[in-house]
């Protein structure tokens, strides 16, 4: 097998298909995280985005329903 | 990482936040997420992270060449130090699932188009990320190193899972504790340059 064989592209969406979702979604229905660092959140984020750093994430998984589709950025 | 995790269904934002803001910089080089068929045998496992590994580590050395920031440049010579004791590791792991050391031909024997330093974690290929690295601020480079050993963490737990026998799942279990570690570091320093 090749190099390229043992990897799966990560599943993305548009920041405009991400748009259209938030508009038409029901917030209890996704989970919807910034995995980036609380600076950077303070700074800015998607509305209704929920702060989980990157690096505290395996310790947090737990805060969320794996059941629910879940948009990560 | 979550889907490793059983999360079902999951999306990252191409672009992420400077997409959602319309801004339109390429993104960074994207990990793929690590992928194994039951087929894959343990030795090629251990070759194909070892490979790695050895990307990872040009990546850094390389990286450390060209950006000035001192904070950084210590921070990536550990990595660089690190990958290199983590290849030994799987060259040990290696020659407890064969019965002999990794030989002459390895991993390009077991992997088809394998040179070393060619590839790192997720699967990015190294000229890649060095080309992109080129004229990015600290910040941008940190978030590409904290997504490759992301990346990197999510491998070894994905291997000790696949892996037979206790010693095996060992090595990974102490090798994706690592990556952890240096997530945390890379996570540590970003928030001191934001």
């Amino acid at each position: 097998m090749g190099i390229i064989d043992y990897f799966k592209p990560v599943e993305t969406m548009t920041a405009e298909e991400a748009r259209k979702f938030l508009q038409g979604g029901d917030p209890r229905e996704y989970n919807l995280i910034d995995v980036r660092q609380p600076g950077e959140y303070e700074q800015g984020h998607i509305p209704g985005a929920r702060l989980i750093p990157l690096a505290e994430l395996p310790g947090r998984i737990t805060e969320l329903d794996p059941n629910k589709l879940t948009i990560a950025y | 990482m979550l889907q490793t995790a059983g999360f079902a269904t999951v999306h990252s934002i191409l672009g992420g936040i400077r997409a959602w803001e319309g801004l339109t910089t390429p993104g960074q080089p994207e990990a793929g997420m690590a992928f194994f068929t039951m087929a894959a045998r343990a030795e090629e496992l251990t070759a194909l992270a070892w490979l790695l590994e050895e990307g990872s580590r040009r990546f850094y050395e390389e990286a450390q060449r060209s950006l000035k920031d001192s904070d950084v440049q210590k921070l990536l010579s550990g990595l660089v130090t690190a990958e290199g004791h983590h290849k030994a590791s799987l060259e040990n792991l290696y020659q407890n699932i064969t019965g002999s050391p990794p030989g002459k031909g390895f991993p390009s024997s077991l992997l088809s188009d394998a040179t070393p330093g060619d590839y790192m974690e997720g699967g990015v290929r190294v000229s890649e990320a060095l080309a992109w690295v080129i004229g990015k601020n600290i910040q941008a480079f940190l978030e590409l190193a904290m997504s490759l050993e992301t990346a990197s963490y999510d491998l070894y737990i994905k291997m000790e899972r696949r892996v037979e026998g206790e010693n095996s799942k060992r090595v990974f279990s102490v090798l994706s504790g690592e990556e952890k570690k240096h997530l945390e570091s890379l996570a540590s320093l970003l928030d001191r340059k934001i």
